[in-house]
């Protein structure tokens, strides 16, 4: 094979490897906040979701058991910020900021009550592999795909659109407006664990104390930088993961290390996000009713 | 009324109870100020914490298990007995019996503003000796330790710098030890320059600081002495943490997929990611700090431990019988502070054993000419510039890949006994 053609497979299969998580966090992202719900706690869900993935995937021995586990603590968390933003109409950045630190410290404390251990976590069965990747992987490339005809074929999608547009109009026209958002929340927060899983139970096989390390944050951006559509925010994480691919391969290719630039190197995807950003035009908007509490008894 | 007022005075006696209850409780509690047994020690731990299975898991061995003869269990302290005691021992050490002090006090930091308040918070409690694990205490140390003049501390892995934070100097109450990783790394590059198949060779660093120089220094310089063409070759590269583990495995990934098929980790928790590629690549790796061949023993070739267990062992003994002291200590090769765990890893078919053993032993040659002097090995990218190849007969080595016999053998004239090799040469 020509080396051109290793590199861009290597490429690839880093991308299949890497882009994942961040995609699946995405995904949760655009989940709520088309519903009309700031999910700032992406990070958090996406940490209950490792550990938990791996906290029961070590605890049973099966995986499978690991990755409902990770939806489930991620489906959880989520409840607990769709109980806070949506039934006490708390301040919905508020709450994720706060589901974010509580998760940080929780989830630390059961590493050491359950594993002794402030570092990491013993080594948890991984997924399976099918074609290379983990399982989840395939999930990451089908779920865009699946979300965007659920958001625009579906009589479901339009009125996930609807609630985070104009609840109001959705509510007169006989949808629950609270109803569908918390679920929108909680599958949001599903998702995000499922993203946290896969970096514990499928990339690493164990669990450690930094997890997700701002991937939480990251799928965030995309989700912004991709319009708060599945196949943007899709498209962002893989442009996120390509830029570290090329950065990696850059940095080793003129040996960065050896000229004492490898700090430049690091923060070129970052610089290379901004320069997108701030070059990318045409009509960057929120769901209209995004962040808003929505109140029944109001006007 | 009476019967309100013997309420009252009820209530009173109860608020009393209550508060002697509580002030009982206090002293059997951590955190209100009690004489603690005598030779109570204490460590604080960097971020990488309990159970990173590198630098703080063996400060952590050197106290706990080495030194007051117990293993951390999740409902804490068990004693170790006496063969699980003798097998945790490294091979060099003389035998001995663990020391006569109480389960030591863990604190771990989470983060750089940790530091300080946890040594404050050991000192408070009346513990003998507090250990600070890892270079990003320094600045902690720097600053509790001259609030706390009768309070001891051992370093590691830093000396103690001056208020700018510039320039190392010595306080009467702090032992800095900080070890010679360039002399280890260069016996794991020797190892690897003489094993390689590929003729390509990996380095991942965490951060590019002094520290994680001197093992990519060190470990070029081993690489270049037995083996010039792989040095050329080498691919280096850094994640730019220390914690982040998927980072590891990236760059571990890249790294194997660019040819390498021995890569050296000095890279922290990052280093875990590194294996674990190594592991997906089925590929060696050579470990650090700890010996990590129980992370993946078929594919870690050997570690470059860092006997940071045996210094923290040495300290607290030291401190028993009062023969504690502060000031630099430097650890090499020589003081058994760094060197090889024992070679495993057989996962490339290639590499049978009777190359294993012409590398080892000719290892062993290259660690006794470092021990005498003979080799002074580079520290910093600097040093290693001025490095050259070793010509292989001058220490007898048997196992020198071809390339080297291309590499002009210069000998000073007249040169009988082995030369230094790092006295500057020009190229």
């Amino acid at each position: 094979m020509s080396p051109l053609a290793q590199t861009l497979l290597d490429a690839l299969h880093a991308l299949l490897e890497f882009a994942p998580p961040l995609v699946l966090a995405a995904l949760g992202g655009v989940l709520s906040e088309k519903s009309g719900v700031v999910n700032i706690g992406l990070e958090g869900m996406m940490r209950f979701g490792a550990f938990f993935a791996a906290a029961v995937a070590i605890g049973t021995g099966n995986p499978w058991l690991g990755l409902v586990a990770g939806a489930l603590a991620g489906a959880t968390s989520a409840a607990l910020h769709a109980l806070l933003s949506l039934r006490y109409r708390a301040d919905q950045v508020v709450s994720g900021i706060a589901l974010n630190l509580v998760a940080m410290s929780l989830v630390t404390f059961l590493l050491e009550a359950i594993f002794g251990s402030a570092g990491v976590s013993p080594p948890s069965p991984q997924l399976p592999r099918i074609f290379g990747h983990s399982a989840l992987t395939w999930l990451a490339v089908v779920l865009p795909l699946a979300m965007h005809w659920i958001f625009t074929r579906t009589a479901l999608g339009l009125r996930i659109r609807a609630v985070g547009e104009h609840p109001r109009a959705a509510a007169t026209a006989g949808v629950s407006v609270l109803k569908l958002r918390a679920l929108c929340v909680i599958g949001s927060g599903a998702l995000a664990g499922l993203g946290g899983a896969t970096l514990s139970i499928g990339i690493l096989g164990q669990f450690d104390v930094r997890m997700p390390a701002g991937q939480g944050f990251m799928a965030l951006a995309a989700m912004i930088f991709g319009k708060w559509t599945p196949l943007g925010a899709a498209a962002a994480c893989v442009f996120f993961a390509l830029a570290e691919v090329v950065q990696r391969s850059l940095s080793l290719t003129f040996h960065a290390a050896d000229l004492h630039l490898e700090g430049l190197f690091l923060a070129l995807p970052y610089a290379l996000t901004l320069l997108l950003l701030a070059l990318s035009r045409g009509r960057t908007r929120a769901p209209a009713a995004d962040g808003v509490p929505y109140d029944p008894e109001g006007r | 009324m009476t019967a309100a007022r013997n309420c009252f005075a009820y209530q009173l006696l109860a608020l009393k109870r209550s508060l002697v209850l509580s002030l009982a409780a206090c002293l059997s509690v951590a955190g209100c100020k009690k004489p603690l047994p005598p030779h109570t020690i204490g460590i604080a731990l960097d971020v990488g914490g309990r159970g990173d299975q590198s630098f703080n898991d063996g400060a952590l061995r050197g106290l706990e298990a080495m030194a007051a003869g117990v293993r951390s269990t999740a409902h804490g302290y068990e004693t170790l007995s006496d063969a699980e005691f003798q097998a945790l021992l490294p091979a060099d050490m003389m035998p001995v019996s663990h020391l006569p002090i109480p389960s030591p006090l863990v604190l771990s930091g989470k983060a750089q503003e940790d530091y300080e308040p946890n040594l404050q918070l050991l000192i408070d409690q009346g513990v003998e000796l507090t250990i600070a694990v890892g270079f990003m205490m320094e600045p902690a140390v720097r600053a509790v330790s001259a609030r706390n003049e009768k309070a001891k501390f051992l370093l590691l892995d830093s000396p103690v710098l001056d208020a700018a934070g510039k320039k190392p100097v010595t306080r009467a109450n702090v032992r800095a030890v900080t070890f010679r990783e360039q002399e280890g790394s260069f016996l794991a590059g020797a190892l690897a320059g003489e094993l390689t198949k590929s003729g390509k060779i990996g380095f991942v660093g965490g951060m590019q600081l002094p520290l994680i120089l001197k093992f990519e220094a060190g470990f070029r310089a081993g690489v270049r002495a037995v083996n010039p063409a792989a040095e050329k070759n080498m691919l280096v590269a850094y994640t730019g943490t220390f914690d982040d583990e998927k980072k590891g495995v990236e760059v571990g990934g890249d790294l194997y997929a660019r040819g390498c098929d021995i890569v050296f980790h000095a890279a922290g928790l990052d280093g875990l990611g590194v294996i674990k590629a190594a592991e997906r690549a089925n590929k060696l790796v050579i470990g650090v700090d700890s010996d990590q061949s129980k992370v993946a023993p078929r594919n870690v070739l050997t570690s470059m431990v860092k006997h940071v267990d045996i210094a923290v062992y040495q300290a607290v003994a030291d401190e028993l019988e009062g023969r504690f002291t502060g000031g630099d200590q430097s650890l090499g090769l020589k003081e058994s502070g760094v060197g090889l765990a024992p070679i495993g890893g057989d996962v490339i078919p290639a590499i049978n054993n009777e190359a294993k053993a012409g590398a080892i032993a000719d290892v062993e040659k290259l660690r006794t000419a470092i021990v005498d002097g003979h080799i002074i090995v580079p520290g910093t990218i600097a040093e290693l510039a001025r490095f050259t190849a070793l010509q292989p007969e001058t220490f007898g080595l048997n196992n020198v890949p071809g390339e080297i016999a291309a590499v002009p053998a210069p000998l000073p004239a007249g040169a009988t006994s082995p030369k230094p090799t790092a006295a500057p040469a020009k190229k």
